[in-house]
């Protein structure tokens, strides 16, 4: 069952169109990030959410109900800003107890819950203190406690991590998806950060200029890209220029340095039209190891090499063209050096030919 | 032994200087107020209260002094009341009026009082609504000066304001008006506690406007000092002057003693 709808959802300020006719549905206990860079929608579209931001047009359903007109205080949604916004007048619990008052909870049983929150986000006994005595991840969860107390429908998070160092932020990722799967709670989870979306989520819609350029779970965004710049904001990918040369049983021929080359094709594309050869640098393969017959095979020169631990990476040329390879520093796999030639191969299932932008 | 004050040697010798400016027409009329002879000089010929306690027995300052007061008290409430109003729109609105209005309310502490005091008069006079020597066109002069300093204290502290506390407090299920009287009044309090104190001063002291507006039957303690000082060089104005000095000192500290209080209550 579908917990939030958004039907052609659009908001502008003046001329900019900030969210551009988004659709998405979003079931019940499903963890759902936006992600995009800075300035796509994201929080526009978040805010609309919430009540805060009226759309231009379009509507919002939450468990079928029509909310898109009503004020954020019936929405039963809880949202929990990038700075958190603690009350720097209460103390924690009391921000804690903020909505537990307005709802006309007798005294004993909102303390009992305040008591509950604490503990549920590991605060047990900061009660008594105030924002500006507590961290920034601390803060977070105090946030996150003010909201969860009153049983929300729906948890909205905006870049809840952004404002944390970064051994913070690996831990309380974790710790937000535990709690988020613990308590069932469906949630919009608003990032630029790949690593965030793709750890945390069941799906991530990847937004792009207002609009939502692909939704799916992490494995289908960063395996099944359906745009280049999917392909080029998350994770890295090699894009090499192409023509299409027509379908070639259930792949498509590409015409790539005046080979044909095959790879997967996910949208129709007129016939010797210029488009794009993607594929990851973890995908490409070399030496031995591009030796099976089944392979996409290349001759290409190595022009770079860089030593990154667990990983080498190859900066190679093919034509004129470079691309980029990944492979496990491991003792038994060969080393190039720069000036080798190589052959360079990958499994046409990886790559993938898009439109060019 | 190095001086380990953070503040130069400097700004506090300046300070120092500044502050006994500050400080010696204070001490001038305290002491002509305690004067033993039988006019206003200084040094006074020797201490005695008789000019203390005859302020409370005169005609004319008692009165004054109490008038003083109430029109100061008046005006505090709605200039801090519409000030902060004004000041709420000034730092959200998006309308292209907000620079315009804002110039607008700022104008009567920039204009010189005897100009604005003029302009009322005219105005009143002209508009023939009786507002010209009433209590009430004295109160719009007043709430007019006395409404920038509001304005100017509480958008000092809505300035860095985060309105995400009030999104918040509404998503948490607080109606428009209870987030404003829950959490953005309670964190602006401190800008509207310091407005009301300036207000108050202003409106106790002001005189030039107030010299317009005023009428016999109405004399504001400025007024009946300047107006008995041209007369009779009496001691008694400056006995009035201690007290005025004591109200605003009372005031100023008693309202920050309030506001302070309230947080050690809250830090209990
Ligand atoms: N209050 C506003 N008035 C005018 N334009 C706005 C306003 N808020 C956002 N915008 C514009 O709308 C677009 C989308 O903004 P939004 O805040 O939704 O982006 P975002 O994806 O959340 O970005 P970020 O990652 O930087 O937070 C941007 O171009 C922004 O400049
Ligand atoms: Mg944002």
């Amino acid at each position: 069952m579908s917990d939030i709808r958004l039907d052609q959802l659009t908001h502008s300020y003046g001329e900019t169109r900030a969210v551009d006719n988004v659709s998405l549905s979003i079931a019940e206990g499903e963890f759902y990030s936006l992600l995009g860079p800075s300035g796509c929608g994201k929080s526009t579209t978040l805010r609309m959410i919430a009540g805060f931001v009226t759309p231009t047009s379009g509507r919002i359903l939450i468990g079928g109900g029509d909310v898109t007109r009503l004020p954020p205080e019936r929405r039963d949604i809880g949202i929990v800003f990038q700075n958190y916004a603690i009350f720097p007048h209460m103390s924690v619990a009391e921000n804690i107890a903020f909505g537990l008052r307005l709802r006309k909870v007798p005294r004993a049983e909102i303390d009992t819950a305040v008591e509950g929150a604490l503990a549920q986000v590991g605060l047990s006994g900061f009660g008594d203190r105030y924002q500006r005595n507590l961290s920034g991840g601390q803060q977070q969860r105090v946030a996150l406690a003010r909201v969860l107390v009153t049983k929300p429908r729906i948890l909205l998070l905006d870049e809840p991590l952004s404002a944390l160092d970064k051994a913070l932020r690996e831990e309380m990722k974790f710790w937000i998806k535990d709690l988020q799967q613990t308590l069932g709670i469906t949630t919009i989870y608003v990032t630029h950060d790949q690593d965030e979306a793709l750890t945390m989520s069941d799906r991530i819609g990847v937004m792009r200029a207002g609009r939502i350029e692909q939704s799916g779970t992490p494995r289908e965004i960063y395996e099944e890209p359906a745009s280049l710049f999917v392909t080029t904001f998350i994770g890295q990918s090699n894009v090499l220029d192409a023509t299409y040369a027509g379908a070639e049983g259930p792949r498509a021929a590409a015409m790539v340095e005046g080979r044909a080359l095959s790879a997967e094709l996910s949208h129709a594309l007129p016939r010797g039209s210029a488009a794009k050869l993607v594929i990851r640098p973890e995908n490409v393969l070399m030496g031995p190891e591009a030796a099976d017959r089944n392979l996409t095979q290349l001759p290409a020169t190595v022009i770079g090499e860089s030593y990154q631990g667990a990983m080498v990476r190859y900066r190679l040329r093919l034509g004129s063209q470079e691309l980029v390879a990944e492979r496990q520093n491991q003792a038994h796999l060969a080393r190039w050096r720069p000036g080798e030639t190589v052959t360079v191969g990958w499994d046409p299932g990886r790559a993938r030919l898009l439109p060019a932008d | 032994m190095g001086d380990t004050s953070p503040i130069p040697l400097t700004f506090r010798l300046v300070s120092g200087v500044a502050l006994v400016i500050l400080l010696t027409p204070v001490l001038i009329v305290v002491l002509s107020g305690l004067n033993s002879g039988e006019y206003l000089t200084f040094p006074p010929q020797g201490l005695s209260l008789k000019w203390v306690a005859g302020f409370f027995t005169s005609p004319i300052f008692l009165p004054a002094f109490l008038f003083s007061f109430g029109l100061a008290t008046v005006t505090t409430i709605i200039s801090t009341i519409l000030g902060t109003m004004a000041a709420i729109f000034l730092t959200r609105s998006r309308s292209r009026a907000r620079e315009v209005l804002r110039g607008l309310f700022i104008l009567p502490v920039v204009l010189p009082g005897v100009v604005l005091g003029l302009a009322l008069y005219v105005f009143f006079a002209w508009t023939k609504l009786g507002l010209a020597g009433s209590f009430p066109g004295l109160l719009i002069g007043h709430v007019l000066v006395t409404m920038p300093f509001v304005i100017a204290t509480v958008t000092a502290s809505l300035v860095d304001f985060d309105l995400s506390v009030e999104d918040a407090a509404r998503s948490l299920g607080a109606t428009p008006l209870q987030a404003f009287t829950k959490v953005t009044l309670p964190i602006i309090q401190p800008g509207i506690s310091a407005g009301t104190i300036f207000a108050f001063i202003v409106s106790f002291g002001q005189f030039e406007l107030t010299l317009f507006l005023a009428t016999p039957d109405m004399q504001p303690l400025p007024i009946a000092m300047y107006t008995s000082l041209r007369y009779a060089f009496e001691p008694t104005a400056a006995a009035a002057g201690i007290f005025a000095i004591c109200l605003v000192t009372i005031s100023t500290l008693v309202t920050s003693r309030l506001v302070n209080l309230k947080k050690l209550l809250r830090r209990r």
